[in-house]
């Protein structure tokens, strides 16, 4: 299983604080993302990657607790279990 | 006019105990920010009587300023924050020290080397990175950070924890202005204000974990970091 986790403004979007998926094979998190985005009816992918499939600044992405920069962005893989969160921070204060 | 602080700190103490009062009075805390967190944060920790603060920002008070910066008023306007700050938190408490810095923060930064804690109320990524780059190791960081009605806080152990830039690795500021309201400013500075006394005593409840605060629909979740 591989459970996706949404915060702040992504769970208030699609309106629920996480999804699970069946895991079947290795996958990265672009192709985990696009599974997600056909299983929820509303559209949200736009807001963390743009049309030329690079990451939008505003949301974090952390795979078991680390940021997907510090792995292999976009194309992390995803192993049975694995907790995935996306999160847009406040960047005020 | 003075008084004990048995006296000054008797409701507090009636809920934390005079052990956790001991500890929060020997304490030292650098407060990064005096705007719509630092300046509530910074009277909350006045007032529950943490033995000396630092106020660390370079800005002047402005108009947009006062729909939550609880510490100023209409006549602070032009004046550097960090002195009003300075001024009405000595008003609230004079038994306690309080050093304002009026300083940028930037990586070639230089901090008191007797901080117990760090309190990260600034309102920009590249300043947070930093002050926790710059803040030594072994000294608890609480990030507090918001955007309209939403917030998080997260504490942080530095030298043990994951850094706060890597966690955040990515974020940059928006552009313009950043939407914020008076009461989620004052309800996140609450929240950081009761974390760092925790964090003071030696208990945090957030270490390596933000609490993610929603108050559209006052939804509060843990992400584990």
């Amino acid at each position: 299983m591989i459970q996706v986790e949404f915060y702040s403004l992504l769970r208030l979007l699609l309106k629920q604080e996480k999804l699970t998926l069946p895991w079947k094979k290795e996958i990265t998190v672009e192709q985990l993302l696009k599974q997600v985005q056909s299983a929820i009816p509303i559209p949200f992918l736009d807001k963390l990657i743009d049309a030329d499939g690079r990451l939008h600044p505003g949301t974090i992405i952390l795979v078991d607790r680390r940021n997907i920069h510090h792995l292999d962005l976009l194309q992390t893989k995803i192993r049975d279990g694995a907790v995935i969160a996306l999160f847009p921070p406040g960047a005020g204060g | 006019m003075n008084t004990s602080p048995a006296d000054r700190y008797a409701r507090q103490v009636l809920h934390w105990g005079e052990a956790m009062q001991h500890r929060i009075m020997q304490s030292t805390l650098l407060i990064a920010g005096v705007g719509g967190l630092g300046a509530t944060v910074a009277q909350l920790m006045a007032r529950g009587g943490v033995g000396k603060l630092y106020l660390v920002d370079d800005g002047e008070l402005d108009w947009p300023d006062l729909n939550r910066q609880t510490l100023y008023g209409e006549q602070d306007i032009g004046r550097k924050k960090v002195q009003v700050a300075a001024e009405r938190l000595a008003a609230i408490n004079s038994t306690i020290q309080i050093i304002p810095l009026d300083s940028r923060i930037n990586r070639q930064r230089e901090w008191p080397s007797d901080l117990t804690a760090v309190a990260d109320c600034l309102d920009n990524w590249p300043s947070r990175f930093a002050l926790y780059n710059t803040t030594s190791a072994g000294c608890w960081f609480v990030h507090g950070g918001l955007q309209g009605d939403q917030g998080q806080i997260l504490t942080l152990k530095t030298g043990t924890s994951q850094p706060l830039d890597e966690i955040f690795t990515g974020c940059t500021q928006p552009q313009g202005s950043i939407p914020v309201t008076p009461d989620a400013a004052a309800i996140l500075a609450g929240m950081m204000a009761g974390e760092l006394f925790q964090a003071l005593g030696g208990t945090p409840r957030l270490l390596d974990r933000i609490l993610v605060v929603g108050l559209e629909d006052f939804h509060c979740s843990i992400l584990n970091v």
